[in-house]
């Protein structure tokens, strides 16, 4: 899931300079944001809801063996074959061995951010099977060729301008007017007849239930159930982590979940799918597959820095309230989960060598932890990764040669003292009108701020005068 | 880590280790000024403890927990003496307080010391209003402000009303809301430096919504957050005028502010 | 050693190769049900067919809703909505008995929705007063294309089966085989994916109407299956 090898600064200066790409990521992460607010006070139960939330995820996570055998027991009983896979390979090779026994030649995918995270999109295309995408953002996506730039609106990248030049180059009928109801309409009507033609439906899922096998979609479309109804194959590929003891326990975390993600109470359409079509049925695949995909997660389990990650709902609170992530939109951070929660997911699944800039570009304001529906310490986790980069040496050579002095005199206090004194001095020797100007070091401050200049003497030097007269 | 308003009656006297901070101490010793005065006028003995460096937030940020504890060792045997611990700062005491057992993880004995040490400190303002129930005397100053609550102060310490209270009391200062007013505004420390181009983004936002605000003055409690945006405002040629809030409350609101020739 | 194996190991040693008690598991996953008033939202008070219309109807579901008094009545509702949406007198009817039953009189009725149905009628098993959900469960007379094909879905609902909470339905399905799909359904379908504009009718229903009878009706969907809200 690498980008070409363009360094993290580069990617974000890039990012910075697009002016279109600030639009429309405000417009989207805005009006979430917004909604999100609204649905709060209209939830004063939230604080204890997500404490819940919390204690109910850690449950799972501590009884995790428990739960996924019952889940594989109860989905045997309802029909379902239930498949493992320790890594994004194994899980991908597992969803195209399926199609091509199913001689699958169209394929339609419910968006699916486990799906990015083992790379479906790409191993079907590979394997020379049509691959559909039925969510109008992944639509975007794979008509414009590149990735999700947000977990819950992948095409927030993309301006409706953008959108309407895609569509009418790739679809049948397209729309005439200019209006986003328009281009929604047109989707509708490019995408129909392959809903129903397609002979394999993959999905993801939000929860999976332990005491029915069942999976749970949300999605406010309803293209999940257009989706993997009419095939005669319906594979859902779901990480170990998204399991509850029952039905009851998802609704808990779904109040949680859509508030957070989208502001609404619920999403529109809610569906548990339960094993293939049962006798008398008139419809429903022949074959319901589920592939429970490790790719990290028992690593994550059994390290005390990064298990508490495993309780994410992927609601996307954290990016839509980052002011990091509100700059850069999601492709800069290189991995399939971008914004904070990205930031502590990337070097599980791509290394820290590759990402450790993520843990850095934050500045740790808290602001994620406080909005998170199972209230997750991001910045902990993040300063995690800070720590074992340091452990392991892939911190640059001038911030450690940098740091170790600071500590040799912040240890020795008329040491510090002087050092201090001569700061002020310099800095004041650099000064003009209340500004530092031009002085070596403070370049990166000075490109886009001023930099105050110090008082004549510290605070410590003048203190010692006064008490001394005191 | 929020600290709820004190019903008991405030402590007599109570001894008090000021906690002046580096960039207090090299950048700005009127905020540790104002803030031995403000103590004082509260009725605390207010000592500043001369072995006092650096409480290890860069290296603790860095990822380097090795050289924090070395950092946190030392503040907590200069501090523990005293009944209190105080500073004009919720980064700093935020992290001596959030930060340090975490990071003396590895030695229970000492981790132990620092969360003793962290029930008794406190940045500035929550400790004038919390436990020592104090209110200014006669300040007066004419001017509208508008107020930034910095990160750490708020979500790990829970200072919110406590600075608005206090500036309620100067007679001729009237507040103007800011618009975002709990969202970062770009420092983080060391990030302001390492990624100096995403820092700047955000920060013209945060002096857009300033300059929106209409207000004369822009206040806070932290002096790092206050430099990146009064730095962004002069850069831009603005005329809001930036000061710690402490040196509003101890009457210093005339001298010069942050940037500003002294 | 299947991937099966090695999760489950890795899984256990993470968890320091603690042996899973089931029964306080259960019990513990139990715990953590209690309370709910203090972790749910609040319904307005009065009636809860009240509580579900208002919910219906608000801007969040966005839904359009009327109550008739009897089943009988609904051919009657299904042809005043037409009316007033301009639209031709053809409907597909879900295969539920209740409904083929009824006398559409002058409406021209498709048994199964077909891709492009313009109108389509349904009739749900349980409502939500929480959220404003329909709930379907698939079956012999519940297709579940029927609830998505269609440009505009009206559903039935029998007054008895408004439940007031989500976990409401949990609790009334518990320990029953559960269909194939269960569909809950608060609204018609809608997207944000183009600059976080709403825009109903993505894929789905671009409009959803609620019909709530009164009375209670003979018949049930799927008849093997009893309502549970009969009892309570």
């Amino acid at each position: 899931m690498q980008e070409a090898p363009v360094s993290f600064k580069l990617r974000a200066d890039r990012a910075l300079a697009d002016p279109t790409l600030k639009i429309a990521i405000d417009r989207t992460t805005g009006t979430a944001e917004r909604k999100r607010a609204v649905a709060m006070t209209q939830f004063p139960q939230f604080e204890a809801a997500r404490e819940r939330g919390k204690r109910i995820k850690n449950h799972v996570i501590a009884n995790l063996d428990h739960y996924l055998l019952e889940f594989e027991r109860n989905a045997i009983a309802s029909g379902a074959k239930v498949h493992w896979a320790s890594t994004a390979e194994e899980a991908s090779q597992i969803v195209v061995a399926l199609c091509k026994q199913a001689n699958a030649k169209r394929v339609t995918r419910v968006k699916s951010m486990l799906g990015e995270e083992i790379g479906l999109p790409h191993a079907l295309d590979e394997a020379g099977i049509e691959r559909v995408e039925t969510d109008l953002a992944e639509h975007i996506v794979q008509l414009g060729g590149d990735r999700p730039s947000h977990i819950v609106w992948p095409s927030m990248h993309r301006t409706r301008e953008q959108v309407s030049e895609m569509f009418k180059r790739a679809h049948r009928v397209p729309h005439q007017e200019e209006t986003i109801e328009a281009m929604v309409a047109s989707a509708r009507r490019e995408l129909r007849d392959k809903f129903l033609s397609a002979d394999v439906s993959i999905s993801g899922a939000n929860f999976l239930i332990a005491d029915t096998g069942a999976t749970c979609t949300v999605t406010n479309e309803g293209n999940a159930e257009l989706t993997t109804t009419p095939p005669r194959v319906h594979i859902v590929t779901a990480g170990i982590e998204k399991l509850v003891p029952s039905t009851e326990h998802a609704f808990l975390m779904l109040r949680l979940l859509v508030r957070s993600a989208t502001g609404a109470d619920v999403t529109q359409y809610t569906t548990f799918h339960c094993g293939p079509k049962q006798a008398g049925d008139r419809d429903g695949p022949e074959e319901f597959h589920i592939v429970l995909v490790d790719n990290g997660r028992t690593r994550m389990l059994a390290d005390p820095a990064l298990k508490e990650m495993l309780r994410c709902l992927r609601c996307g609170a954290c990016m839509n309230h980052c002011v990091v992530f509100r700059q850069l939109g999601g492709h800069v951070y290189g991995g399939t989960y971008p914004g904070p929660m990205g930031a502590v997911l990337t070097p599980v699944f791509d290394g820290l060598e590759q990402s450790r800039d993520l843990a850095h570009a934050c500045t740790m304001n808290g602001k994620c932890q406080e909005v998170c529906p199972v209230a997750i310490p991001i910045p902990t986790l993040l300063r995690g990764w800070r720590d074992r980069s340091w452990r392991e040496g892939l911190e640059p050579a001038a911030a450690r040669f940098g740091l170790g002095i600071h500590t040799f005199v912040a240890s020795r206090p008329r040491l510090y003292r002087l050092g201090t004194a001569i700061a002020i001095k310099v800095m004041r020797l650099f000064s003009r009108g209340g500004l530092v100007r031009g002085m070596p070091g403070l370049g990166a401050w000075t490109k886009y701020r001023e930099f105050p200049a110090p008082a004549k003497r510290s605070f410590m030097a003048m203190y010692k005068d006064s008490e001394g007269k005191r | 880590m929020t600290t709820p308003q004190s019903t008991s009656a405030p402590p007599s006297s109570p001894r008090v280790g000021l906690f002046v901070t580096c960039l207090v101490d090299a950048m700005r010793p009127s905020v540790g000024f104002a803030a031995l005065k403000l103590l004082r006028d509260a009725g605390c003995r207010v000592e500043v403890p001369e072995a006092q460096t650096c409480c290890g937030q860069p290296a603790f940020n860095s990822g380097d927990t090795a050289d924090t504890a070395v950092l946190a060792r030392r503040f907590i045997e200069t501090f523990e003496g005293y009944d209190y611990v105080v500073g004009p700062s919720g980064s700093c005491v935020g992290m001596t307080r959030a930060h340090y057992p975490e990071a003396l993880a590895d030695d229970p004995a000492w981790a132990e010391r620092a969360r003793r040490l962290g029930e008794r400190t406190y940045e500035l303002m929550s400790f004038l209003v919390d436990v020592m129930h104090f209110t200014p005397g006669d300040v007066k100053l004419d001017a509208s402000f508008t107020y930034h609550d910095s990160c750490s102060g708020l979500r790990e310490l829970g200072v919110f009303a406590q600075p608005r209270t206090l500036l309620d009391k100067v007679s001729g200062l009237t507040l103007k809301p800011l618009e975002g007013n709990d969202v970062c505004c770009g420092f983080g420390g060391t990030f302001c430096v390492k990624y100096s181009s995403i820092s700047n983004a955000v920060v013209t936002e945060k002096t857009a919504a300033i300059e929106r605000s209409g207000a004369q003055l822009l206040l806070g409690g932290d002096l790092g957050c206050l430099m990146n945006m009064s730095g962004k405002l002069k850069r831009q040629g603005s005329k809001v005028r930036a000061f710690h809030a402490a040196e509003i409350l101890a009457g210093m609101g005339k001298g010069p502010a942050i940037g500003e020739e002294d | 050693m299947s991937a099966r194996e090695t999760i489950l190991n890795a899984v256990r040693a993470g968890l320091d190769s603690r042996k899973v008690d089931a029964e306080a598991a259960r019990r513990e996953a139990d715990a953590l049900l209690q309370d709910l008033d203090a972790i749910r939202p609040k319904l307005p008070a009065g009636a809860l067919v009240d509580a579900f219309i208002a919910r219906v109807t608000s801007p969040k579901v966005a839904a359009t809703a009327e109550r008739i008094k009897d089943i009988t009545e609904l051919p009657a509702a299904v042809r005043r909505y037409l009316d007033a949406h301009d639209l031709p007198p053809h409907v597909a009817l879900q295969p539920a008995a209740v409904l083929e039953d009824l006398d559409w009189v002058a409406l021209e009725t498709r048994d199964g929705v077909k891709p492009d149905d313009v109108v389509g009628i349904g009739i749900a098993r349980w409502g939500i007063a929480e959220t404003g959900s329909l709930v379907f469960h698939s079956g012999p007379e519940t297709p579940i294309l029927a609830n998505f094909l269609p440009l505009h879905h009206i559903v039935m609902v029998r007054e008895r089966s408004i439940l007031a909470f989500l976990d409401d339905y949990a609790v009334a399905v518990a320990g029953q085989r559960p269909p194939r799909n269960v569909n809950l359904i608060t609204g018609a379908s809608g997207t944000t994916d183009i600059e976080g504009s709403l825009v109903l009718g993505a894929h789905g229903p671009a409009h959803l109407h609620v019909v709530i009878v009164e009375n209670d009706i003979h018949g049930d969907i799927d008849a093997d299956k009893s309502t549970p809200g009969a009892s309570s």
